[in-house]
């Protein structure tokens, strides 16, 4: 195989940034683009709705890398624009702008968008820095702020917007918060943490947009996304094509199944593994899914990928506990709540297991 | 050859590991829960890719000088 000369990779995420910079480090020394649609360069997602929503982190202490790096390592940075298509024969992808962009490999680290709901038109949502800044400026202490969807980035803004000072409201047509990851069990606890905290829980019922009393509404009810399937080193269907990140439905060696998440820990070991499978070795993305939540003064940690389980474990009490998920008897997944010293061991633990049937 | 300065910021250092799984010989997780790095400086690529792996951005990597 020619080793490729021209390499694009389209989305300025973690992921694909993550791509490019692995490249570069393992000695690509040919054409390296990388299309981004959001205005600025790659940057730190997950602080969004946390540390850069509660205004302790600016947007330039985001970045992943120093504004020279992109230059001094020769990535071309084409931002502000998409690739609205691919000719795969021809191996030309056209941008919004209409630029004609050759390569010889190609990865499609896209990301996913926020899914909306008819009727929910006005509603703020939160996935770009340009989202956390508008909806930063409405966080005014007092204001009355409604948070559709008890997810993961539901939740994080529901802690930031009441740090900062605002009368906050959860809803969600799901009994308890974080229902569809983490089980009724723990998320009852979660429920108990932020009633304390005094959040206003409406939860178990449907919510009609007509029905809010808010001054700052947050549709926060998951991502639309159409998967890319690939192998555990990136590879789609199509010779020569990639995909990295949220994307990317990929093969689990240590699972045994396709599965598409929203880590930051998977997009960086997808991009760096494409990286690798793009100069031909042979580097496939193995770690057990894991991610993190800071929210009500818990950090959440969680290690492995729980569809559906059995049983619950819960060892500790509602401010520092560990939950392990079961199916036949066996961990398949943990929680770690404030437990910080338990997360590398459960690491360990749950990468020794053999493959599911 | 690069050399690098490999640091840790524990305050932002999570307890994940995965510094520690892939460069042993060069990051430590403690009974604490949270990395030491046990090296100063380092030119072991090994090292910089497991540092990249942090979830936390808690591990910076310079480069200090290019040896001979």
């Amino acid at each position: 195989m020619t080793p490729p000369r021209r390499v694009l990779v389209v989305g300025a995420g973690l992921a694909g940034a993550r791509c490019a910079e692995t490249l570069r480090a393992n000695g690509f020394d040919g054409e390296l683009r990388l299309v981004g649609a959001e205005p600025v360069p790659p940057y730190e997602r997950p602080a969004l709705s946390k540390e850069h929503l509660a205004g302790e982190r600016d947007a330039a202490s985001l970045e992943l890398r120093p504004r020279a790096f992109w230059d001094e390592h020769g990535i071309e940075l084409l931002l502000s624009r998409r690739v609205v298509s691919w000719d795969a024969g021809a191996r030309i992808a056209t941008t919004s702008r209409g630029e004609e962009l050759a390569w010889d490999a190609l990865v499609l680290a896209t990301g996913a968008t926020p899914r909306m709901l008819p009727g929910w038109e006005h509603a703020h949502v939160l996935r770009t820095l340009a989202d956390a800044d508008r909806l930063r400026v409405r966080l005014d202490p007092g204001a009355r702020v409604a948070v559709v969807g008890a997810g993961f980035v539901g939740t994080e803004v529901a802690s930031t917007a009441l740090a900062l000072g605002c009368s906050v409201q959860l809803l969600d047509v799901a009994p308890v918060p974080l229902e569809r990851v983490l089980g009724p069990e723990v998320g009852a606890l979660l429920a108990g943490r932020y009633a304390e905290a005094g959040v206003e829980l409406q939860l178990g019922e449907p919510v009609e947009p007509s029905g809010l009393d808010a001054d700052v509404v947050l549709l926060a009810v998951g991502v639309a996304v159409d998967p890319i399937r690939t192998d555990a080193c990136g590879r789609t269907e199509t010779p020569g094509v990639y995909a990295a990140g949220d994307v990317a439905e990929a093969w689990h060696p240590l699972l045994g199944r396709r599965l598409r998440v929203e880590h930051w820990t998977s997009a960086a070991g997808q991009g760096a593994a494409v990286a690798h499978a793009i100069l031909g070795e042979e580097r496939p993305h193995a770690a057990l899914p894991y991610f993190w939540s800071d929210q009500f003064g818990l950090r959440l940690q969680y290690v492995g990928h729980a569809e559906r389980w059995d049983e619950v474990e819960l060892d500790g009490e509602p401010g520092s506990f560990v939950a392990r998920y079961l199916e036949h008897g066996r961990t398949v997944a943990a929680l770690a709540v404030n437990r910080p010293t338990e997360v590398a061991k459960l690491r360990t633990e749950l990468a020794q297991l053999p493959v599911a049937a | 050859m690069t050399v690098y300065r490999i640091t840790i910021d524990r305050s932002l250092c999570s307890g994940f590991g995965s510094c520690a799984e892939l460069a042993p010989q060069a990051f430590e997780v403690g009974a604490d829960g949270i990395a030491t790095v046990l090296v100063g400086e380092t030119d072991d690529p090994e090292v910089v890719e497991a540092a990249g792996t942090c979830p936390m951005g808690a591990i910076t990597v310079e480069a200090v000088e290019a040896a001979a």
